[in-house]
Formats: C-alpha cells, structure tokens, sequence
C-alpha cells in the first residue's frame, strides 16, 4: 500500500514536471534551431549517433557481466 | 575466419548504408514562393526559393504555372538571382475555367542541370472582383513539353522531411530488423516449449533481448525525428502509443526473467509470455494503426510506404540497411548467447 502510493506521487511529480517543462522547452528553443539548418541534416546525425549510443551502452554491460563472470570464475579455481 | 564471414558482412554493408546514405545528393525542390497569393488580372512576380537548385549555372529555368492536368499557362522565362533564388513573372489572365472563387496552382520548374521538379499549391490564385467569369483561354497554351530528367541519383525531396529522408535508412530499418530478432526470438521460444532444451531459452531471451534494444532505440530516435519535422517529441498518434505499448509489454519479458532464480520454471514462463507478447504485438504495430489516421506512412488515410517516400532510389539503401542491422543483432544476440551459456557451464558444475 505504502509503496504504491509513493510510485503514484512519483508519478504525479513527473507528469508536472513534464507538463512545465516541455511547453516552456518547446517556447524557447533556439538551441535546437541549428539542427534545422542546412535541410535539417543534423537531425539525420542525432539519430546516426543516439543507434551508435544504444550499442555501444549494450557493449558496456555485457562487458560488466564478463568481467563478473571472469572473476567468479578465477575466485572459484 | 570461419564463422566470421556474415558479421564482417553485417558491418560492411552498415558502412555502406552510412556513407550512401549520407553522400548521395537530394532532388532540388522549392521552399517557399512569394507571394503565394495573388489574384487574375494581374503582372505578379514571383521569388522562388529553391533547395539543392543551380540555378545560375544550370541554364535557362523555364517555370509554368499548372491548375490541372489540360490547364496550364505559357511557362515565363526565369531570372536566376542566386543559385537558389528565381525571379519568375507572369501576366496572369483575366479569368480561370472553374466556378471556385480560389483554385491552388501547381509550380513547375525545368533547367539543363536540375531537371524537372515541382511544388503542387504553391500559389494560390483569387477572382478579382473585375473577373468576367471562367474561361479556358490563355489556359490552354501552356505546353510542358521538353523536359531535362539528368542522370545520376538522387534521393526524393520532401516539402517537411528534407534531409531527414535519410533517417528511413536508420529509424526505420531498425524497427524491420527488431521485427525480425522478435521473431527468430519467438521462433527459439517455441522450441524451448517443444524440445525443453534449455539453450533454446537462451537463445530465445538473447535475440528478445537484442529487439528490445533495438525497438527503445527506435523510439528515441522516432522521438528525435518527430521533433524535426512533426515540430514534437512526443504525438498523440496512434502507432506512437502503441508501439510504446507493445515495447512496456515486452520490458515485462525482462522483469518476469528476474523474478525467478529457477532455471527450468523461468524458462517456462518466459517461453509462454514471450509468444503471449509476440502475438499482441502484431495488433498493436500493424493492424490498430492502420484502422485511424495515422502521421506514419502506410497507416490510416496514408498509402503504403511508397511513391515518394520510398523511392527506388531509397531502397538501394534501405534494404540492405535492414539485412545489415539485422545481421548485427544477430552478433550482438550471439553474443549474449555465449556468456548466458559459459555462467550455465559454471552454474552447473559448481
């Protein structure tokens, strides 16, 4: 009971805080204008770049849970 | 070198997709004309604002105005000011052939370098008040005739996409190959089902796995794109929320394996809900979205992709996009095969 009620306040802050915080992004966002530029280009390269991220975050923790494994291994022997 | 000649494929064709897909040059097309309304009666010039156009050293730029199909006006010759700037001027005529009080006009423009491109509504034309009522004369002279189609490719030019048409290569070959890790992923399930072997469990929960990730990074990358050119990050449209949907469902895959440390009853388990989820995601990803309107291609109100969204010149690099993604989840999958069966080795033998 007590933890549903604190993932349901969580929750509610999150939906406010998204609520606040995209609309006023989304007003004031000239930061983002460059990735406009020059045919919108750059948005081909964050998407180039977020896949890129992705796999290379997979790497990571497989290699994480290798070296793990490793060090069982050698702890056992 | 055995058994490594599909992953040095996989990368090869991945490189070729990104320098192709990167290199290779968009249509001209048309960005903005002014004014975009004008009336009949009048000497309007135009300025036309081009993308990927040359047209100074392209040559002579004809331009005709087209209301349909039979009707078009006696193309004017254009001034170049820059390479992306035409002054265009016509004497428009007295009236046009149709009852509307307002008819959209279709611009076309052809020179030796570019070729044809067009820009349908790009001027709006009103009855002035002095109109004497619809005629098809003057509107029947203009022949499109001789037209420059250069050699050579180039991707389709979109009025919203832009550039961003390369993203098909990237975004969308991503959600075709997660399909296919789902089910090569619900394939091993199936046989785990059948077989009780448990490395079909592994192989079953490595390709999901590898989907998985795969799918979280087409949202993101969806998300990115939406901002771009749908002007947001996040819409209300329908495959939007039900792709998210269909991805919760599968993140419920990951957490069901944790919830057990048995091996043979987590197997059981996930082997069922991995079908279960398998066979919700089809309705949710290919069959509601198609029943509203949808912003995505091939959904709603929209034909398939294809015609100008998918072009042959973009298949070039789309359909190896999707084998070369393809055959790296399949590495990645492979790869997590192998360490979920040395711990198993371990495991069992400690």
């Amino acid at each position: 009971m007590k933890i549903h009620t604190k993932i349901l306040n969580f929750a509610t802050i999150l939906t406010i805080m998204a609520c606040h915080v995209i609309p006023a992004k989304a007003a004031g966002s000239e930061s983002l204008d460059f990735l406009r530029s020059t045919g919108k280009i750059y948005a081909v390269v964050a998407v180039i770049a977020i896949i890129f991220i992705g796999i290379v975050i997979f790497l990571f923790r497989l290699d994480n849970k290798l070296t793990k494994l490793e060090n069982q291994i050698k702890n056992e022997q | 070198m055995k058994g490594f000649w599909w992953k040095i494929m996989g990368a090869a064709i991945f490189l070729y997709v990104l320098i192709g897909g990167m290199t290779v040059p968009l249509k001209p097309g048309i960005t903005a004309v002014s004014p975009n309304h004008t009336y009949t009666g009048r000497q309007a010039e135009f300025l036309i604002e081009g993308y990927n156009t040359r047209f100074v050293s392209g040559g002579r730029s004809r331009v005709w105005l087209k209301m349909d199909s039979t009707h078009a006006l006696a193309h004017a010759v254009a001034e170049a000011v820059d390479e992306n700037h035409l002054k265009a001027s016509f004497s428009l005529p007295a009236t046009f052939p149709s009852e509307d009080q307002t008819i959209p006009l279709t611009l076309i423009i052809d020179n030796q370098e570019d070729g044809v491109f067009v820009q349908p509504n790009a001027v709006f034309l009103t009855r002035d008040t002095t109109d004497t009522g619809p005629s098809a004369e003057a509107w029947l002279q203009g022949r499109i005739s001789d037209l420059h189609y250069p050699a050579g490719i180039k991707f389709p030019y979109r009025s919203i996409l832009n550039e961003t048409i390369r993203n098909t290569f990237f975004h969308v070959a991503l959600w075709f190959a997660m399909f296919i890790l789902l089910i090569a992923g619900v394939y091993h399930a199936v046989c785990y089902i059948r077989t009780h072997d448990i490395d079909h469990d592994t192989r079953s929960s490595a390709y999901t796995r590898v989907a998985l990730l795969y799918g979280i990074l087409g949202l993101i990358t969806g998300s990115v794109w939406a901002r771009f050119t749908w002007d947001t990050f996040w819409t209300q449209d329908i495959k939007l929320n039900m792709t998210a949907i269909a991805m919760l469902i599968y993140l419920a895959y990951l957490l069901l394996r944790t919830s057990t440390e048995d091996v043979d009853k987590r197997a059981r388990l996930s082997a069922a809900y991995n079908i279960f989820a398998f066979v919700a995601l089809i309705p949710l990803v290919f069959v509601i979205p198609r029943l509203t309107d949808s912003l995505h291609p091939g959904n709603g109100g929209n034909p398939a992709l294809g015609g100008e969204d998918l072009d042959n010149t973009l298949r070039l690099f789309f359909y190896p996009s999707i084998l070369a993604l393809t055959l790296l989840g399949l590495w990645m999958s492979s790869l997590l095969t192998r360490y979920e069966r040395l711990r198993y080795k371990w495991i069992f033998k400690s």
